[in-house]
């Protein structure tokens, strides 16, 4: 693969609104390599949120790319982010999902880190014959490039050419915003979580959370039950996320794409009494105003590339992607709240959690049977052109339109109008930062 | 064998002391229906008020405790989740239950458990389900263990409670009633 193949795996034509991406691009194991490379080890990635690790000494376990990560809070309180690999020969020093310990001693041959990463001791090292030069050498974990927080949102990269958190982030903050200030205290994982695997490519995931098309025809049993609960047919007693409501006319939804990649589709929710949030709603108008109260019970799913995605459709769920191969994913998935819910709504929550998403839920199991569905008819490779990244096209927007301005946001595109826009225009923020994020990486020689 | 303690073969149901036989017996009958995708029956073999549970993983070893303020990967507070998931693979609307996997449970180290009330037992078993995915054609094995409240109905033994603990929680995809 070099530069100019690259460059002609998008088709990206503003003028006249054409966009497609090859299919190579979902099934090639080179290509799969470079981005791992260049995408997750390139650019900033979620790794937890602060509360998870919010006692000193806490740690969790996770992943950038390819890369084993170990992210602790050491004794003063300061969390830090270190590739989880004993610096002697390679062991992972932490074999948990997650923990609170002191020390983490490597269990092959017992050299030692404190929770700010520090070797705090080499095993026999007194009598051992080590030269001066080993003496003199850092034997501490190995530290990712930058770590940084937004409001507890915890990021690092293990490339140190990238933009401040902030920068990046850009205006996705004001999206995490709305998700912290659901209450005074924040919000937090209500415990438990599920991980899953799909035979399928990761960036399918990338779309699927943007994509409002597929809602009808992929999730229509979904659908169904929920008319059946509306109408007794059903007698499981449960107000769950109704997806007909959201087509009725004049009800808006839109899609905004911002800088480095990243992409929110939202809508406009006519039944905002099923949410469990709407317990707060007077609390939430008094404290952040009418319109940001407006926008927390709205629909928002927000896709932050490469590897963080938060739905807050039927309650609010956190999505953590990790690619493991071309064809495999691996989802680790968390149910989010406000601190201080009452237990009527925490309950609500996770019912509505469980009833939509889930490896064991009525729609994420849709979701992933037609991502594996894809993955099989990408081996058709006589066909290389994905069709209708277009849909949309003809109503892109590239200036703030007026629920921009209402957000206080800046866009690189943004759409609203009437349920069947359901663009695929909000797809290309993705791709595109995908090229860039490659051809960088590239071009430092990087392939 | 020698000595058994008759106490752990017979407990509760009040006039009517229920058996390990029997509520064998109907664990057998529960993996059958499921494996022969007789959905009616075995929902039949709930109570209308029946509890089905089976909790998410909070760390290696420890479960979910409390489905009302902890995640759980199912839970349904009566028989009527389950009713919604039957009628789901039955409506041909969800690409995710067609084909459905061809399932073989099996039920094993059936016991009373310690938990006792007045009209029934509590059951402890380990399981194992395999079944084959006809679309990829492969192979998955899921295992763990179930606790049971098995009380005495009018029409027979049924399940008051069932709650499943899935011991291989790193889900290929997707997990539903029918492989559980």
């Amino acid at each position: 693969m070099n530069f100019s193949e690259l460059n002609q795996l998008i088709v990206d034509r503003p003028e006249t609104g054409e966009f497609s991406v090859h299919r190579d691009i979902f099934r090639d194991p080179e290509i799969f390599e470079l981005e791992m490379k260049h995408v997750f080890e390139g650019t900033w990635v979620f790794i937890g949120l602060a509360s998870q690790i919010a006692k000193p000494h806490d740690y969790l376990t996770t992943w950038i790319g390819r890369q084993p990560i170990l992210v602790m809070r050491d004794a003063s309180g300061k969390a830090s982010a270190f590739l989880n690999t004993c610096r002697h020969r390679g062991a992972v020093v932490s074999h948990l999902m997650h923990g609170n310990a002191k020390y983490h001693v490597c269990s092959y041959h017992g050299w030692a880190y404190d929770s700010a990463g520090r070797n705090v001791d080499i095993k026999d090292q007194k009598d051992a014959g080590y030269p001066e030069a080993f003496e003199k050498q850092d034997h501490g974990l190995m530290p990712v490039a930058r770590f940084a927080e937004y409001r507890g949102f915890m990021f690092a990269s293990l490339n140190d050419h990238v933009p401040d958190l902030e920068k990046h982030l850009g205006s996705t903050k004001t999206f995490l915003d709305l998700i912290v200030d659901q209450s005074p205290q924040g919000i937090e994982l209500i415990p438990g979580s599920s991980s899953y695997t799909f035979k399928a490519n990761w960036k399918l995931q990338i779309e699927n959370c943007l994509d409002v098309y597929h809602l009808t025809s992929t999730h229509p049993s979904f659908m169904k039950i929920v008319e059946r609960r509306n109408t007794g047919d059903s007698k499981h007693a449960l107000k769950a996320l109704d997806f007909e409501a959201y087509r009725l006319p004049g009800v808006e939804r839109g899609s905004f794409t911002f800088t480095n990649g990243h992409a929110a589709v939202w809508g406009a929710n006519p039944k905002p009494d099923v949410r469990p949030l709407f317990e707060r709603v007077d609390e939430l108008t008094q404290r952040v105003g009418p319109m940001r109260a407006k926008w927390m019970l709205s629909m928002r799913n927000l896709t932050l590339y490469p590897n963080v995605q938060f739905a807050e459709n039927a309650s609010l769920q956190l999505r953590i992607i990790r690619p493991i191969s071309v064809n495999k994913t691996e989802m680790k998935i968390y149910c989010m709240a406000p601190v201080g819910e009452s237990a009527q709504a925490r309950e609500h929550r996770l019912r509505q959690y469980e009833d939509f998403f889930n490896a064991t839920g009525l729609a994420t199991p849709d979701d992933t049977t037609a991502y594996e569905d894809c993955q099989t008819g990408y081996q058709a490779y006589n066909v290389d052109w994905q069709q209708g990244y277009e849909r949309g096209a003809t109503q892109l927007q590239y200036t703030a339109n007026a629920y921009a301005k209402e957000l206080g946001i800046d866009v690189e595109s943004c759409i609203a109008g009437p349920f069947d826009i359901q663009d695929e225009t909000v797809f290309r923020a993705g791709y595109r930062e995908w090229l860039a994020l490659m051809k960088r990486g590239m071009s430092k020689g990087g392939a | 064998m020698a000595c058994i303690d008759e106490a752990r073969h017979v407990q509760g149901g009040g006039m009517n002391p229920i058996h390990l036989n029997d509520v064998t017996k109907l664990l057998h009958q529960e993996a059958h229906y499921l494996d022969t995708q007789q959905w009616d029956l075995w929902l039949n073999l709930f109570l209308e008020e029946a509890e089905y549970w089976v909790p998410a993983w909070k760390s290696e070893h420890e479960t979910t405790s409390n489905p009302k303020a902890e995640l759980s990967l199912i839970y349904y507070a009566t028989r009527a989740g389950l009713e919604d998931r039957v009628w789901r693979v039955r409506s041909g609307r969800s690409v995710a239950s067609k084909p459905l996997p061809r399932t073989q449970h099996n039920v094993n180290n059936v016991m009373l458990g310690d938990k006792t009330f007045n009209d029934g037992v509590q059951v402890l078993c380990n399981w194992t389900v395999h079944q084959f995915r006809t679309k990829p054609q492969e192979v998955e094995v899921l295992f763990g263990r179930c606790e049971y409240d098995i009380v005495q109905h009018v029409t027979g033994l049924r399940i008051q409670r069932k709650k499943v603990i899935l011991l291989n929680d790193y889900l290929p995809a997707m997990l539903d009633f029918y492989s559980l």
